[in-house]
This record gives C-alpha cells, sequence and structure tokens, in this order.
C-alpha cells in the first residue's frame, strides 16, 4: 500500500502540475464562471452551508512566466450563506446571479453575487411543485437576453421558467414519472435529458413535447442509476453522448439515433457506486474524444473513446487520479468519494476534482502514452 | 468608560508595513514595527507622529512588542528607536533577538550602499536600538510593570514567531502577528489556550485565501529541481540560513535516497557557519511544548549534501547548491548566479522575498539583462522560479485559531473591509464575536466590563449567614455595606465597622410613611384587619401583632391610628430603618392597595 509520500514522488512523472486544497466544507458543485473562477457550495443538511465564489490561483491562470508567479492559492473572491444544502449550483452566463437547488427540493434558490463587496445574497426563489421530501429538482440555464431556467425533479415536472417574470414558459406535459438525474441546455432551443432509468432524450422546445429518445439504459445493463453528458470533440461525427451507469458500465451513443449505441464498455471500477448521485461522466472540452468519470470511489478516472465499438469490453483508462485517496490529511480513515469533477475550458488536460473529505485538487496530467 | 482602543498605523491599505498601538487600562502598547518594502521614501515607515506630536515616545508607550525578524514586522524598528526616539524595552523572542540584526543590517547595506539612500539607520543604531531588547521565553509570563504583563505564544511561520498576550488586570489582548496553523517539517503549528481575551488581532492578508498543501509546494520544489538536473543543468537556491534551508535540504536528501540520485548537493560554507549557531539557538527556544517537532540531528549529517568549495562551480554536469545570501544581493550565492546565468539549462530558484534594489528582486521581476559593477551587463539566460514555502494561517486557519482562544472580539487588519464582508459574517456567525476591520489610522474602540475583585470582611460575611436564610445561586441578595478604597485596594466592610475605621459618628434613619385605608371601624380591628392581610402574603417574613395593636414585619413597625378629621378613614403609619428600605417600600405599596374585604 503506498504512501503519501510515495505517491507523491510517483506524481512528478505523473502531472505536471497538483495543487492540494482544503475547504472548510464539501462540496458537490464545481461550476465555472469565465475560466478563472469556480463556485463550490456545501452540502450539509443540519447547518448554514457556504457558498464560494474562488479564483485560480495566478499560477495557473498566467500562460507565459510562470516560474515568476508563486501564487499558489484560491483566493474567496465571494462567499455566502445557504440554509439548506446545495446539490446542484449553475450560473446564469452574462449575469451576476446563480440558481442552486437542493433539498428540501420544493425550491430554487436564486442568489446574487455582489459588485462592491465579497457577498453572495439570496435575492429570490422559484417555486417548484415537487413534493416528494427526498427528491430535488436538476437545474439548467437557458441563456438569452431573458434567461429560462430549465428545472424538474421528473420528466413530467419538467419546465422552463423566465428568470425575471418567473412565467413558464414551456413544460414537458406528460405524466411520464421517471426520475430525472441531469438536464443540460445544447442551444437556444435544445436540451438533453437522462432519467436516473437511463432513458436519455434531446427535445426541441419550439415543439410540443416529442423527444428523440433511447428507449431504456444500455443493452445488457441491470438496472441501477445513470447519468449523461452530450459533448465530445473530433471525429466528425457531431455531437456523442456518454452515459455512466452505477454498475460501471458506461454507454456512447450518437445524436442522430439514440435507439442504437455506438459502444457500451465495463470500466474498471468498483461497484456499486456508493452514491450514484454523485456519479459524473464529462467530455474534455480541448482533448478529442476523451472524456472523465468518477463517483465509484476517490479516483477520477480518463479515458480516450476512440478506438471503442461494439459491446460489453474491457478498457484501461488513459489515467487515473488517486491523489485524493492518498493525500487524506484529515486521518479520518474511511476513504474518501469524489463528489464531482470538471475540466479546465482552456487548458486541455487540466482538471478539477473535489471529495467527501472536503479536499479540492487542481491537476493536470501527463499523457504518458503520447509521444514527444 | 473602560474601554480597549486599537490603532493601526500607517499610511495606505497595503501590507507590509505592520504596525499597530493598543491602549489598554491606561496602558499602550506597540506592536511590530514593520517596514514597508515597496516604498523607497518615509511612506515606508509608520505614521509615528499619531502616537504623539511632541512628546517623547518613551514616556506614552509602556513597551514595544516584534512578533518576528521579517522585515514588515521589525525593519522600521532601528528607525523608531534612534531616529524618532524610544528609549523604553522592546520584547521579543530569544531567535528574534539573535536574527534580527543581522536582517537588519543586511538590508541597511542594500539600501545605503547599493542605493544610496541618504536619511537611513546607521549600524551603531541597529547596536543601541538592539540594546533595549528584553529577550522573553514561550509561555513565560513578563511583568512589564506591576499592572502590564505579557506572555509569547508559538507561532510557527518562521522561527522565533511568536504571538502575544498582553494583559492588564482583568482585560487582556492577544495578537498574532504572522501564524500558521499547519506543522511542516521543521516548524510546528501555532497553538493558544483557551485564554479568552477580550480582543484577538489578527492579519487579513491571507484570510481570503485557500491555501495549497505544503506537499504540493514540495513537489513542484522538487520537480523543478529534478527537471533541470537531469537535463544536465545547475541549480541555485539562495537562502538565508537556519529554517527554510535546512527544511528543504531534508527534502532534497530524501528525494535522492529514494530516486537514487547521484547528482551532488552542496552547502555553503557561509552557510554552515551560521546555521550551527542558530541551531544551538533553536534547541533552547524549542524546550517546550514544540520539541518533538523538531528534527533533533546535526544538520550536516546528511548523506549527499556536502560542503560546498567555491571551486566547484565550475565543475561541468549537474549540481544543486545552497548558497548565502538570499536575496543575492552580495557574497557567494551572487558569484555563483554570475557564473550560471548564462546557461538555460540551469535554474534559480528563490525562495522568498526580495528588497527592491537587490538582483533577486530584478529577476523576479522578469529582468533579464542586468546591470552589474563595472557596468558589465549579464544576460539572464537560466530559468528563474520564484517559490513560496513561507507559511501563513488562510481562512480556515484563522478560524481555528479563534475557535482556540475563544476571543470576545475579533479584529482583523490589512485588509480591505469591502472585500472582507464574507469573513467577517463567517467569524460572527460562527462564535458569535463582533469581528472589526479597522483601516489604517482608523482607531477601533472597544468597551469592557472589568471586574474589580473586592475583599469582603469576615465579620461582614458571618452577620450575613447569621441571617438563617441560606444563599440562592439564581436570586441576588441585597447586603449593606461600606466600600472602602485604599492604596488600589477594594475592600467590603460592614457600615459599624467603617465608620470605627473613619473615626465617624453613627446616625440612624428612620421613615416614616402615612397610608390612608377607608375604614370605619375602630382603630383596633383595623389593626387586627392588616394583622391577617399582612400575614397570609408574607410567608416568609416574621408577622406580629403586638399587645399594644401595632403589627410588625420583621424590624418595621405598622401602627393604626384615625384620621383627624374624617373618622371613616384610617392611617396606617408605616415606619422603617434605612436597612429595611426594600422592604419598607414594599409594604407601603402593598398597603396602599387596600385590605382586602372582611368576611362578615
Amino acid at each position: 500500500m503506498e504512501s503519501a509520500e510515495d505517491w507523491l514522488v510517483e506524481s512528478l512523472r505523473l502531472y505536471q502540475d497538483f495543487h492540494a486544497f482544503d475547504l472548510s466544507e464539501a462540496t458537490r458543485v464545481l461550476e465555472w464562471i469565465g475560466d478563472k473562477g469556480v463556485f463550490v457550495a456545501g452540502y450539509e443538511s443540519q447547518k448554514k452551508n457556504e457558498i464560494l465564489h474562488l479564483i485560480l490561483p495566478l499560477r495557473l491562470s498566467v500562460n507565459e512566466n510562470q516560474g515568476l508567479f508563486p501564487e499558489r492559492d484560491f483566493k474567496v473572491r465571494h462567499g455566502g450563506f445557504s440554509d439548506r444544502s446545495v446539490f446542484d449550483l449553475k450560473h446564469v452566463p452574462d449575469t451576476r446571479l446563480l440558481v442552486t437547488s437542493g433539498l428540501p427540493g420544493c425550491y430554487l434558490q436564486v442568489w446574487q453575487v455582489a459588485e462592491d463587496s465579497d457577498v453572495i445574497k439570496a435575492v429570490g426563489t422559484i417555486a417548484v411543485h415537487e413534493k416528494e421530501g427526498h427528491l430535488w429538482p436538476r437545474v439548467a440555464i437557458f441563456s438569452s437576453v431573458a434567461p429560462g431556467v430549465l428545472h424538474g425533479a421528473r420528466l413530467s415536472s419538467l419546465k422552463i421558467v423566465d428568470l425575471e417574470s418567473q412565467k413558464t414558459t414551456y413544460t414537458s406535459g406528460v405524466s411520464d414519472s421517471d426520475e430525472l438525474s441531469s438536464l443540460q441546455v445544447l442551444d437556444a432551443d435544445t436540451f438533453a435529458f437522462c432519467c436516473a432509468s437511463g432513458r436519455l432524450g434531446l427535445v426541441d422546445t419550439r415543439q410540443k413535447w416529442a423527444p428523440s429518445e433511447s428507449l431504456s439504459s444500455c443493452p445488457g445493463s441491470g438496472g441501477g442509476r445513470w447519468c449523461a453528458e452530450v459533448g465530445g470533440r473530433g471525429q466528425g461525427h457531431g455531437c456523442s453522448i456518454a452515459s455512466l451507469g452505477s454498475d460501471g458500465q458506461l454507454c456512447l451513443l450518437d445524436h442522430r439515433d439514440l435507439s442504437h449505441p455506438v459502444s457500451s464498455v465495463q470500466c474498471p471500477v468498483s461497484t456499486p457506486s456508493p452514491d450514484p448521485e454523485l456519479l459524473r461522466v464529462t467530455w474534455a472540452p480541448g482533448l478529442d474524444n476523451c472524456l472523465a468519470i468518477s463517483g465509484f470511489d476517490g479516483t477520477v478516472q480518463v479515458y480516450n473513446v476512440t478506438s471503442w465499438h461494439g459491446m460489453g469490453g474491457q478498457v484501461e483508462p488513459l489515467f487515473t487520479h488517486r491523489g485524493h485517496v492518498f493525500l487524506d490529511g484529515n486521518g479520518i480513515d474511511t476513504a474518501p468519494l469524489v463528489t464531482t469533477h470538471t475540466w479546465h475550458p482552456q487548458k486541455p488536460r487540466t482538471l478539477l476534482s473535489a471529495a467527501s473529505d472536503a479536499s479540492l485538487h487542481v491537476w493536470d496530467w501527463v499523457d504518458l502514452g503520447a509521444s514527444g | 468608560m473602560p474601554d480597549i482602543r486599537v490603532t493601526p498605523l500607517g499610511a495606505g491599505q497595503d501590507v507590509g508595513r505592520s504596525c499597530i498601538l493598543v491602549s489598554i487600562a491606561g496602558k499602550n502598547v506597540m506592536l511590530d514595527c514593520g517596514m514597508h518594502m515597496g516604498f523607497n521614501d518615509d511612506r515606508r515607515f509608520p505614521d509615528f507622529s499619531y502616537i504623539t506630536r511632541n512628546g517623547r515616545l518613551t514616556d506614552f508607550l509602556d513597551c514595544v512588542i516584534i512578533s518576528h525578524f521579517h522585515l514588515d514586522h521589525c525593519g522600521a524598528l532601528p528607525y523608531f528607536s534612534e531616529m524618532v526616539g524610544y528609549d523604553g524595552p522592546i520584547y521579543m523572542t530569544h531567535p528574534t533577538q539573535a536574527i534580527c540584526p543581522i536582517l537588519l543590517e543586511d538590508y541597511r547595506k542594500i539600501a545605503v550602499d547599493k542605493k544610496g539612500e541618504a536619511n537611513f539607520f546607521t549600524s551603531q543604531m541597529i547596536k543601541d536600538c538592539m540594546k533595549k531588547v528584553v529577550a522573553v521565553r514561550l509561555h513565560q509570563t513578563v511583568q512589564v510593570d506591576d499592572e502590564l504583563e505579557i506572555k509569547a505564544y508559538y507561532a510557527g511561520h518562521v522561527l522565533g514567531a511568536a504571538m502575544f498576550q498582553i494583559k492588564v488586570g482583568s482585560e487582556s489582548v492577544v495578537y498574532t502577528g504572522d501564524y500558521n496553523m499547519t506543522p511542516d517539517r521543521h516548524l510546528g503549528a501555532a497553538w493558544i489556550d483557551k485564554c479568552r481575551p477580550n480582543l484577538l488581532i489578527t492579519e487579513s492578508t491571507y484570510a481570503t485565501t485557500i491555501r495549497d498543501s505544503k506537499r504540493c509546494r514540495e513537489r513542484d520544489f522538487l520537480k523543478k529541481v529534478h527537471e533541470t538536473v537531469e537535463r544536465g543543468g545547475k541549480v541555485l537556491i539562495p537562502v538565508f540560513a537556519l529554517g527554510r534551508a535546512q527544511e528543504l535540504c531534508i527534502l532534497l536528501e530524501t528525494f535522492w535516497e529514494r530516486m537514487n540520485l547521484k547528482a551532488p548537493i552542496y552547502f555553503s560554507t557561509g552557510l554552515t557557519e551560521k546555521a550551527n549557531h542558530y541551531y544551538k539557538l533553536f534547541i533552547t527556544w524549542t524546550n517546550q511544548k514544540i520539541r518533538k517537532t523538531f528534527v533533533q540531528r546535526n544538520m550536516f549529517e546528511f548523506k549527499h549534501i556536502k560542503a560546498f568549495d567555491r571551486a566547484f562551480a565550475d565543475n561541468p554536469g549537474p549540481m544543486v547548491v545552497f548558497a548565502t545570501p538570499g536575496m543575492l544581493h552580495a557574497g557567494q550565492s551572487l558569484q555563483i548566479f554570475r557564473k550560471w546565468a548564462g546557461n538555460e539549462k540551469n535554474m534559480v530558484i528563490m525562495p522568498g522575498y526580495c528588497v527592491q534594489g537587490t538582483v533577486g528582486h530584478k529577476i523576479l521581476s522578469g529582468q533579464r539583462k542586468l546591470e552589474m559593477e563595472g557596468r558589465q551587463v549579464l544576460e539572464v539566460k537560466m530559468q528563474v522560479e520564484y517559490m513560496s514555502f513561507s507559511a501563513h494561517a488562510d481562512a480556515k486557519g484563522i478560524m481555528q485559531l479563534v475557535g482556540q482562544a475563544e476571543p470576545e472580539s475579533v479584529l482583523l487588519v490589512h485588509g480591505e473591509a469591502k472585500k472582507m464582508e464574507f469573513l467577517k459574517q463567517k467569524i460572527e456567525q460562527e462564535f458569535r464575536v463582533n469581528c472589526y476591520m479597522p483601516a489604517n489610522g482608523e482607531t477601533v474602540t472597544l468597551p469592557t466590563s472589568p471586574s474589580i475583585p473586592v475583599g469582603i470582611s469576615l465579620g461582614l460575611l458571618k452577620r450575613e449567614m447569621a441571617q438563617g436564610l441560606l444563599p440562592d445561586t439564581r436570586k441576588p441578595r441585597l447586603l449593606h455595606g461600606t466600600l472602602i478604597v485604599k492604596d488600589s485596594s477594594f475592600r467590603l466592610v460592614s457600615s459599624e465597622q467603617a465608620l470605627k475605621e473613619l473615626g465617624l459618628a453613627e446616625h440612624q434613619l428612620r421613615f416614616t410613611c402615612r397610608v390612608q385605608l377607608h375604614d370605619s371601624r375602630k382603630e383596633q380591628e383595623t389593626a387586627t384587619r392588616v394583622y391577617s392581610h399582612l400575614k397570609s402574603i408574607l410567608k416568609d417574613h416574621c408577622v406580629q401583632h403586638l399587645p399594644d395593636g401595632s403589627v410588625t414585619v420583621e424590624s418595621i413597625l405598622v401602627q393604626a391610628a384615625a384620621h383627624s378629621e374624617d373618622p371613616g378613614t384610617k392611617v396606617l403609619l408605616v415606619s422603617w430603618t434605612y436597612q429595611d428600605e426594600e422592604l419598607g417600600s414594599y409594604l407601603t405599596a402593598l398597603l396602599k392597595k387596600g385590605l382586602p374585604q372582611a368576611p362578615s
């Protein structure tokens, strides 16, 4: 069993840059604002949670003469307090507004990031008609001159609400009570949804509800809980969808034909995930055909999907970030679980990852397979 | 009103000149006396005219306390004591006392010799200033005078850094200076007991940051050294002396061992002598709580690190050299730098801040062409890396320290109030304390309620106990006595004793109140009714009906008399001595409400 020291020596070879931080509370949220700041928020149920706007260390933001910038610390640029746990946070682009969702799930909270001080203040709520106590609505933002908030805990309760007027501008209008696991806005008129069951759909808001969708989760899967992300670069076949199940199965789909997955693989992870709500799959914005997954243990795995084909194959990750497992500075013996991760919008191989022990890592992994 | 007043001195909001004035229970203390490294003129010194425009500083200040040897905390000390004028005591820890003058002298040389400054303190002034220093040990209570005492606590951060508690009677202030809540290889973490000061003063420079872990900083250092050595380059690390240098050596030694590396690592000779001297000092200073975190070894028992000889600088191939001085402004480190600067395979790692005017400062500002003596131009092709190892408490660390000390209020200096509103809220909510953020030159006044101990005479205590009723901690008990203040002592004695001591005659005061009642019966019957009424209500008191018709409640007398003009009205005379004021007033109010209707 490697010690922290051993791992750190290994890390010289594995990472270009590596930064490890201890937040005062764990976060499930990593939401970018521009490419220099992120929001994090606490999710404990019995106390006040903090929402923080963190500015990335200067060293990571400069492009030249990095060596002359000794600052390796995050700066807390803004902070606010939330009475309830925050499970999701979205920034409304081109505004100073944030929308958060958590438990109890009967409303969304709207926040304003102050301009002349460092305070994040609650400025309003959006009512959500969710009766069930344990469900919380997923959120995505349609950014435009009049931003709209897409939210819902189930397909039946999906709606878009105009942020300013609070008027509902779109509803799914279906009675389908499938539970939602993620929502993603693709452009001004389209969004994607993924249900916990694995069912995926792309919706055009200009039409009455008629999503192009997959029928169920990936063939051969035994249920479990799923999440998905639309994205992907490279290989010219337009947008790809990656769908991840709590049993470790990862499916790739083409948006033009959701009913027939392009491929599916079994990822080498410990299953089932201890908390399937924490499953994340993300496409790398700066690399072709690369994605990352987390939520099974204290690691984040990066895969190159270029040569994937067929169903049920075994794959190996291109890279595995084990920092959260080895750098447990708190001395708690329960293994931390990665709660969320995100790619840096500009730096191709830089990721941020957060874990249940309140650690936050920023890492730039070395592609050992690449030549030169 | 008793209060504590705090004023951070100096103009501008910039970090870099710590100097705080504290007034506590009539005592005036100056905390730190730093230099602002960014300015070349008088703006680099705190504004001492704030303290007193024409009075002598020695008369006004009871003492000066210096938290640690960094120039932004002690750089203005010789100017303050020798050029402005202060002859009182200057308190600091032993290592600070040893290292301060060296840094001050270095700084003086750079300012005067390199930059040609005129109005600067001299070497003699530094020496004269240090003569006023009184060194203190950790956790040792030092009496500055018979009322003011101070105590130093371990602060981590750098060798000799301390947090100070300043106490007068029951009022106290804790000043943190710079501190660190996470231990590193050669320094422990700051620690303070639950001393519950009225006020905790702390720097807020890093209050709004979240620190990258020590391990990652070390990793970055190792990576840079390793990469340079792997490509055949040479690494120069200019260091001061003890502390950081030792830590980096331990790090490299461990790494070299593990990776089985062969490139030589050297320690320059100037470093060796100084380091041994401070090493011994360090041991004495760490006799207390932190000894177990200190690496107990002769620091030159390294397998892979050897003493440097200047001839080695010309050896081909990779190597790593630790050399003094730390800012590349003179001596061996500068010599080596000149030899290696022209090769892009080489690297210089600056582990700390460099003062303006030094080569270190120039290359950290990005300058690649340097003018040396004799108008020679040196082209800097080697890689320049600026790394910060000095440890400061971040937002989390500040919360931890506040949690340890449990102050009534917190004061943050060196921050912009608008940029710390969130931190203020966080501290106020978590600890239910007030949080202040004064600008430089602004005074914060904290009202305090100092407790004054009073001695109570045995006679008085005994008399109270003899009253029979047991004391009830939930109910206040009225006690009559006389407070005698003499020669700063407070005594509470019985009135009789006070009168005796003062040689005064005793006078008795008796009050009588007339209460009118509508009652057409005879006086005797009215008196009986009064007796029954009072007996039923005042169950805790001794109510008696005397043979002559009057009613007594304890020592209070109630008599019924007929009204001179109106037979339907009776007048009750209620009479009591001064000591029974409370009960007397209560009885009167009660009787004024009238008597209950008698059953027929």
